[in-house]
Parts: structure tokens; sequence; C-alpha cells
């Protein structure tokens, strides 16, 4: 039969593939994400920035004596490929196995590596099952949760601009966007006076969302935010029907608005708030991070397009101080140096890690206004306590 | 009186030939194969197991079915929920009842237990929907396609809601998934040479004289959709094991269109044409996923840009039905050439009348 | 009395754009029994035929620029292209083969589209800004709708009218009902194939170019997987509405935008996430009650 004759000739050809050969003097990074398929619009700025900072180090002189060489598999946003990924990059020897920006298809890749031993990271993934939860002792991610985000907007709208009255609009699209509700409402009780207008849900691919909007204006008094639980594409148009319908409120949001790429879509937009771990528009009040910005445009040909480019590098930054500090690439004694951090300070905010939680529980966010259609750095801010891994794991 | 051979030893080359086969590809691929290969010829072998589910009830029934993933996933769930170990469980799934937070079993014992399972609901739900006939049906399965992936999506205290839950024991290898793509054969076989498969084929082919013959095609339909629910079933608890991981997605419309292709593509109403569309499908997939990745022809490497393969398999589809619109096998089965007295299993009959649905 | 009046503009809103979808496959279903899985995917290549084919985030657009009277022709014309195209090096081959070859066909050709589309512009999806005072709203009897949904409404009903004169005053109409009837028989008195089915095809083309442009307007947004979920609402209020009846299929999309609608504002807050479960239980609750489909043409009905 013709096609066992296929399959013979690949088994055949799988066996003459032979393992290239790792030179002595080199760390191998393998980098299991998404070059095709529709993770890849959020992966490759991440892995850029991650590149970047290898290249950093590489010029340095190197870690430990050696360079960083980064490989890659495509993980084609399928989950058993992703698996098949994972295994590409650690036949190829690698010391950190680098996985995709979202938690369901960075899983399997990150699965490989535990079971093999070896340290992952998720490139920006915010959801809590990004670490000890969802993989093993090894995993860690380079970005903040969600819930940090939908918190910090709640505490930032109730202490900075006098918000009592909150409504919460939740696209039930995906777990991130569960995820920053989840935060908004833990940090709910803690602000004393205010009050929870209203809730309602939506799915993210919704031709309209009027029947929510019409809840929304029946209401007897328009409520001081609306906390927006949301994400690309589907926001841009809830925001637009919003904004349609007359309602001022202020629009909270977690990141994954981030970015002026659509707000051509919603003419003169303004109250509208965003938090960010750095600014993409050139007014981070670090200076480095424009620096950085303008580096990001000179390598990749265009701008960052969001904020989540910034978890790539810090990854890289942590992962490299730890093995510098460990002294190894060992995979205990890094995860351990890891464990060790607290308020470490990279380019992109603090970082603290611990033996239960290899995520960000609380952070420093810079918040973003949009006004007129352009968006600006207006405050800073790091929510008043740690959100208990405990309340998160159980969501 | 001649004693006439049985059913069986007349048509028993079919599947002997094609675990046989399969079981080529399993040795092959354990001895020379990378770890990677080896995933994926177990991700062949599960689905292989759905796609010949699929066929027990779309090839005998004649109904297009887009439901029958919807049968994966409560397979692939329940699986999770009896092997995960309880301490995970306790954390994320609070809703589920505490004897089941408490339990854990082996796969060779939660496997046969998610397939009754799925059985189960099949045969509840089956007995509404399996009245009706023609493209209604196949809207029916829809809809319970729609109605069991927004009910696991969002009822986060048991499922977990979209986010995948994690834990269950990662044993699957080539040999667990050749057992469990045999083990598919079987059982579609046995049914097809029953009375029942027959009994369907007849009312498939010609319903209104089959059913003036005495034949209650609401009662075949339902054991159709009965049996392959259990396959199916099986073949999801063993995804479960085979990813580790559990999520709504990938038990929705793009795993219901790429299995519906595969059989399709391979001959619908055949079990030999169930397994040559998923072999020749993914073999092809393979094939163009190594182009992407590079062939290194002497100094230089060669590759395909990213994101080809998906395109590059489209098109092949619709190439391979245009010029072999009943499929690869053109709806026969496999035989060996020698075998004595061989006989095929039956093939669609072309009818004078059109059903006009 | 406003919110009822809200509602039900809210239903005719989100009704209207399931009903043109379902013209749009029904069209196609009912001269040549295909089911065109691949219609989402020629609405989202209208969309993106706005812009230039780039993988950065922002969107580039070139055509999307163009002055309305230009802009409008232009997409229907690509919407119709593409669809005739499609018939032509794809579907005219599949005439005589079985619903379900058909039926994969369709699906491999929207696949294909859909991984070209994500090859060409990346999935992260990109801005347009296409007339925006539609999303101001007007003030209807009390209750507030964008002036994006009444154009809506209005331009349904009038395709609807438009071809409801078509197919029963114009010599091509009939001819595409006699070929949905019964295609050998009209054949045999003289009416062409090729050129009824291309008709159709380039009529739904335009359809998926309109709803294109709806939607992007709507959301402000091109986005690969747009048109995806409409099409499985299409399809469904095609089936739901009688097979091969046109009216039948604009009645059903009225009426699964209702009910999604409906749905949303009245159940209580913790069953809200299940609301397309209701929705989809409702759709086979109809099947079970009406199986041929609320308004099926008599030819549906069997003889024996």
């Amino acid at each position: 039969m013709r096609f066992t004759r296929i399959l013979g000739v690949l088994a055949a050809a799988s066996a003459l593939w032979s393992t290239p050969t790792r030179a002595a003097d080199e760390i191998v990074v393998g980098f299991a994400t998404a070059a095709s398929g529709f993770m890849q619009a959020y992966d490759k700025p991440a892995q850029d920035a991650a590149l970047i900072r290898i290249d950093e180090i590489n010029k340095a002189g190197g870690l430990l004596g050696k360079k960083i060489k980064p490989v890659f598999a495509d993980t084609k946003t399928d989950q058993a490929e992703g698996a098949k990924a994972g295994l590409a990059v650690l036949d190829q020897g690698a010391e950190l196995v680098i996985v995709s920006c979202d938690y369901d298809f960075g899983a399997p890749a990150a699965l490989q590596a535990q079971s093999a031993g070896k340290v992952s990271f998720f490139l920006c993934a915010e959801s809590i099952k990004a670490g000890i939860p969802g993989v093993g002792p090894y995993s860690f991610s380079g970005s903040v949760l969600a819930a940090v985000q939908g918190a910090t907007m709640a505490e930032w709208a109730y202490k900075k601009k006098n918000a009592r009255s909150f409504y919460r609009l939740l696209d039930s699209w995906t777990v991130y966007n569960k995820g920053i509700c989840d935060g908004f409402d833990w940090m709910m009780p803690h602000l004393k006076d205010s009050a929870l207008a209203g809730s309602d849900t939506f799915k993210n691919d919704d031709a309209s969302i009027a029947s929510q909007i019409t809840r929304i204006k029946s209401l007897p008094k328009e409520p001081d935010a609306i906390m927006l639980c949301t994400m690309m594409p589907g926001a841009v148009s809830a925001i637009k029907q919003i904004r349609a319908a007359g309602i001022k409120s202020m629009i909270l949001n977690g990141s994954g608005v981030d970015g002026s790429y659509w707000l051509n879509a919603v003419p003169d937009l303004s109250n509208f708030y965003v938090p960010v771990q750095a600014s993409i528009y050139g007014d981070d009040p670090n200076p480095k991070v424009t620096e950085f910005n303008k580096k990001y445009k000179d390598v990749t040909g265009g701008d960052p397009s969001s904020q989540y480019v910034y978890p790539g590098y810090v990854l890289i930054d942590v992962w490299a101080k730890a093995v510098e500090r460990a002294k190894t690439t060992d995979t205990e004694a890094v995860v351990a140096e890891l464990e060790k951090m607290n308020n470490e300070a990279t380019l992109f905010g603090p970082r603290t890690f611990s033996k239960d939680l290899h995520h960000q529980n609380q952070g420093r966010y810079l918040i973003v206004d949009t006004e007129q259609g352009k968006p600006k750095v207006v405050d800073q801010w790091t929510i008043s306590e740690k959100i208990p891994v405990d309340y998160l794991v159980s969501k | 009186m001649l004693q006439r051979p049985s059913v069986i030893w007349q048509t028993i080359a079919t599947p002997v030939m094609l675990m046989v086969a399969l079981l080529a590809i399993a040795a092959l691929s354990y001895q020379f194969g990378s770890r990677a290969f080896n995933r994926t010829v177990v991700e062949m072998f599960i689905n292989i197991m759905v796609v010949v589910g699929l066929y027990v009830f779309v090839g005998n029934s004649g109904l297009l079915s887009f439901g029958h993933i919807s049968f994966m996933c409560l397979g692939a769930y329940m699986t999770a929920w009896l092997t995960i170990p309880p301490v995970m469980k306790s954390i994320t799934l609070k809703g589920l009842p505490t004897w089941l937070l408490h339990t854990k079993l082996s796969m060779w014992v939660a496997t046969p237990i998610s397939g009754v399972f799925a059985a189960l609901f099949a045969l509840v739900v089956g007995r509404v929907i399996m009245r009706l006939s023609g493209i209604a049906a196949s809207i029916a399965t829809f809809g319970l396609l729609g109605v069991v992936n927004n009910v696991y999506s969002n009822w986060d205290s048991v499922t977990g809601g979209q986010g995948s839950i994690v834990g269950t024991p990662a044993t699957m290898n080539v040999w667990n998934g050749w057992l469990g793509a045999a083990v598919a054969i079987a059982i579609a076989y046995l049914y097809s040479i029953s009375r029942s498969g027959l009994a369907l084929r007849a009312a498939r082919d010609e319903a209104v004289a089959a059913s003036a013959s005495g034949i209650d095609i609401v009662r075949e339909r339902l054991v159709a959709f009965v049996v392959s629910a259990f396959i199916i079933g099986l073949a999801g608890a063993l995804y479960a094991h085979f990813l580790s991981i559990v999520n709504p997605g990938s038990f929705y419309l793009r795993t219901t269109f790429i299995t519906l292709s595969m059989l399709v593509v391979g001959g619908m109403y055949s079990l030999s044409g169930a397994v040559a569309g998923v072999v020749v499908i993914s073999a092809l997939i393979e094939v163009f996923r190594d182009l992407e990745k590079g062939v290194s022809l002497g100094g230089l490497t060669i590759a395909l840009p990213n994101g080809v393969q998906e395109i590059a398999i489209g098109i092949i589809t619709i190439v391979i039905l245009m010029y072999l619109p009943t499929g690869l096998t053109r709806n026969r089965e496999f035989s060996w050439r020698g075998w004595p007295l061989q006989r095929h299993l039956a093939q669609p009959v072309q009818t004078a009348l059109k059903e006009l649905n | 009395m406003t919110e009822l009046l809200q509602i039900v503009f809210d239903a005719l809103s989100l009704g209207s754009l399931y009903a043109l979808g379902a013209l749009g496959i029904a069209l196609i279903f009912g001269v040549m029994r295909l089911v065109n899985f691949a219609h989402g995917d020629f609405i989202a290549f209208c969309v993106f035929a706005m812009l230039w084919p780039s993988i950065n985030a922002a969107a580039i657009v070139f055509a999307g620029n163009l002055p309305f009277y230009l802009l409008i022709p232009l997409l229907l014309l690509v919407g119709a292209a593409l669809s005739v195209l499609s018939e032509v090096i794809v579907f005219r081959r599949f005439r005589n083969a079985n619903p379900a070859t058909m039926m994969i066909a369709s699906f491999a050709l929207g696949f294909a589209i859909r991984n070209f589309l994500l090859m060409m512009y990346s999935s992260r999806p990109k801005s347009i800004t296409l007339w925006p005072r539609l999303s101001l709203p007007v003030e209807v009897l009390g209750a507030r709708i964008p002036m994006l949904q009444v154009v809506t409404i209005i331009i349904t009903l009038v395709v609807l009218a438009a071809l409801t004169v078509f197919l029963k005053r114009t010599r091509y109409g009939l001819e595409m009902r006699a070929a949905a009837d019964n295609f050998t028989m009209a054949r045999m008195l003289g009416v062409r194939a090729n050129g009824v089915i291309l008709l159709a095809f380039a009529i739904s083309g335009m359809l998926a170019a309109a709803i294109g442009l709806i939607l992007a307007t709507n959301s402000g947004t091109a986005d690969i997987g747009m048109g995806a979920n409409l099409m499985l609402i299409a399809f469904i209020a095609t089936v739901i509405g009688g097979l091969g009846s046109v009216p039948g299929a604009v009645a059903a999309g009225f009426l699964i935008g209702g009910a999604s609608v409906v749905f949303q504002a009245t159940l209580p807050h913790d069953a809200r996430v299940f609301r397309d479960a209701f929705v989809y239980g409702a759709v086979i609750v109809v099947l079970l009650v009406r199986p041929q489909g609320l308004f099926a043409p008599k030819s549906a009905k069997q003889r024996v």
C-alpha cells in the first residue's frame, strides 16, 4: 500500500536526522513558540525582545563565559505540535525552554521541559496556571498575572479618580479575560463605600452588544467606571458601541487592549485607561525604556505594537541573572536562585518569585490614559496588597 | 447441504490487514523514529479511532454528523476527572462530587468507563435526535456540538472552563495507541457485519424499501450512534492521556472538520477508507511540516514559508476529491488477493429515486 | 415600553445581519445543493481586500481610503469575483458529487483561504476606520439605535425586496427558481446550468462583501475570524428556514437573531454565559417539531 511506503520513507528519513552536536562553549536556549497560526502575532514580538536581550548578553561577554545560542521549533499554534516542538528543542540540548504567550498553547511544550527536568518560561502568559499549578516546579512566566491588572485598575480608579460605582462587563471568551475580572472581584471588597452597580457578560465575536448596553443605560445613574474585561479583536467593537451609546463612564481595561494601532476605529476616544508594564508611546518615566523601543525598531523594523513585547526581554534578563548567581545552568540551582528574587529590578518593573509562586501577583503598572484618541502615561500604581495565590488557583 | 462460509470468514481479511499494517507502522516508528515522530504516530492512531467511530455512524447511516466530536470531549473530560491526582482536582475543580474528587484510576480502567459515559449520553440524546433525517439530523448534531462546547467552556467549577485542566498522566505510547486503533477497528468491523449494521446500510441505500421490509430505522440509527459514541469516547480518553491537558477548544469546529475531511477523503462508506484517509492526510501533513522546517541538500537549506502547510493540505484535499469524489478507496474495502472465497463488504447502491434532502 | 422597543430593534439588527448571511448560503444551496462553508472566509477576504498585505500591527489601508461610491462597488465586485472564481475552479467539478464531498471541498477551500489570509496579514486584528459617523445613535420612539444598525436593517429589507422582485419577475430569476426546484428538468427545458449557477455565486459573493462591509464598519477591525461565527448561524438558519426556500432562510435568520437577543436580555446573570447553549437547544427543538424547516417549499415534501 502506497501510504505505508510513504510512512516507511518518513520513518527512515527521521532516523537519518542526527542530533546536531552541541558545542561545549555554548548554552542553548530553546524557543518552542508559534511561527505560524494565530499565536504567531503574539509570540513573535515577545520573542524578538528576548532575542535582543540574548544579543546584549552575548555582546557583553556571554553567560558564564559562554555564548547563548537560540534554537527554534514551530508549534504552529497546535497543542499536539507544541509538545513535539518542546521535544525538538530539548533534543538540541536546550537548558531553558521558552514557550508560547498563552497557557493553553504553551503548556504542552512546558510539560515536556518539566518531564525532562529543564526550566520552562512562558513568554507572556498571564494565567495563574502558567507556572507551578499548571506545569510544575520548574516553570515560570515572564509577565504579570491578569488579576493584578483588574485589581490595579479598580484600586487606582477608586483612590485617584474617586470612582465609587463600578460596572463589571466580562467577555467570557478566554481565561485571560476572566482573570482580569477575578482580580477586580477580589479588590472590590477592599474598597470601602464602593458598590457594584451591575454586571454582565458578552462574547468577543458577538456582532452587537446592544442588549448589554441597554442594561447599562437603564441604570438609575451612570456608573463611575466600567471594568471591561476583554481583549482583541472584540474589544474594539465593544468600546465603539459603548461610546456610541453615549455612555461617558471611565472605561478601565486590562493590558490586552494596549496599543495605538486600533485607536483609529474609535475616533476621539477619551476617559479610557489601560495598565501597562512600560510605555510603548515614548513617554515612559524611565529613559532606558524609550532607548529599548528604539533598539527594537532598529532590529525588527517596527515600533513595539503593545506592551506584550517587554516580558520577553524580562524573562531572559531574570533567567540569566539566576544562572550567573547559581554559577551553573543546573535546573535545581537556577530555580533556587529565581525563587530568591524579591523585587528584583528589571527594565520593565520589579519581579518577585517564591517557592509558592513563579508569577507576579503584584506589579508596578503605569496607567495610560487615552484622551481624544491620544494615549499618554499619567500615573503609576502598585496594588497595596498581593493577591493571594489560593484565591487565584481556586478560580 | 453445502456449508456456506460465514460472513466473518469471508470478510475478516479487511480488519486483519488494517491492524497488521498499523502494527507495522507502530513498530517502525518505535524502532527508528525520534520521540517527536512517535508522538505524531500516536496522534495518528487517535485520529484513526475518531474517524473509524465517525464511519460507524456516518458510513452506515449515510447521515453526516457534525456533533460526534462532542463525545470525544465527554470522554476526555471523564478520563481527566478519573485520573488526575485528587490533590490537583480539589483545588481547581471544586464543583465535582466528593467521591469523584477522591478517585484516582489507572488509564486501563478509566478509558472504558469514559467510553461508556459517552455512549450513555449518546443513548439519551440519540433517542431524541435520531428521529430526524437527512440534513435536519446533521444540523441537530451540530446543535449538540454547540451545546456541549458551550457548557464545557463555561461550567468552570466542574470542567475548569476554557482553561485547560492539567494532570492527566501521560501514559500514551505507540503501542497503547495501536491497541486503541485496533480495538476501534474491531468494534467497527463487528458492528458492520452484524444484523443491525446490515439493516442500517439497507436503510441508507433505500429508506422506503427498508422500512417496508420491517426495519426500524430509528432504532438502528440509535444503535450506530451509541456504538460510534463509545469508540469516540475511548479516543477522547486516550487523547487526554496523550496531551496531558484537556481544553474544550480542541473538541470543537476545527477537529470536527478535519476528521470529517479525513473520512470523506478516504472513502466515507468503507472502514478501510476511514483508516486510509487518516493515514494519507497525516502523512501529507507531516511531509509539509518537515518541508517547512527545512530540508538540507548539500550546504543549502530549502524551507517552505511558515503557514504553507495548511494551505497545501486544503488544496490537496480539493484535488483528491476532484479526481476521486468517492474517496481514495472508492468505497471498497481492502482484502487479500489470495484469501479464499473473498467477498467485499457491500458498496452503497446507486438508487434510481434520489432522496430530495 | 422603551425597553421592549430597544430589545425589538436589537433583535432586528442582529437578525438582519444573520439574515443576509443566510441569504448568501441559501441562494447557492438552492441551485446546487451545496452548503458553502467557505462563505465566512469570503467575507473575511472581502474585508482584507481593503488593506495592503502586511504583518505589522497597523493596517496599511489602500482601497479602504476610497470614497464610498467607489469603495462599495469595488468590494461588491471583489466579492462576486472571488465567488465566481471558486465556482469555476473548484465547485464546477463537484456538480455531481454527493453532498458530503461538496461540503468537505467547500470547507477545504475556506480553510485554504483563511490560512492564506493568515500568512499574508498575521492574526493580529487590524483597525479600519470606515464612516465613523454611522456609529452615532439615532433616537427612534425613545429607543436609541446606532445609525449603522438602522442602515443594516434597511439594507437587508432592500436586498430582500430586490431579490424577490428579481426571482419572481425577471427571466433569470425564473430560471434560478426552476433550477432550484428540479435542476435536471430545468436543463432539459433550456435553462443554461452554468449561467444560473454563476449568477447565484455572483450574488452570494456580493452579499458576502456587503456583510463584510457592515461587520468592518461595526467593529472597526479586520480580523481573520470575521464571518466564521456568522457563517455557522447562517448555515443553521438556512436549514431551519427550510432548505431551498430563500424567504425561509431570511425569516430563520431574523428568528435566531431575535432568540439570541431575547436570551441575553432575559436570562439570569449566572446563566448568561450559557446563552449559546440555549440558542442551540432551541434550534434542536425547532428541528424536532418541524424537521423540514419552517417554510419548506413544496418540492421538499416526499411523495412516498
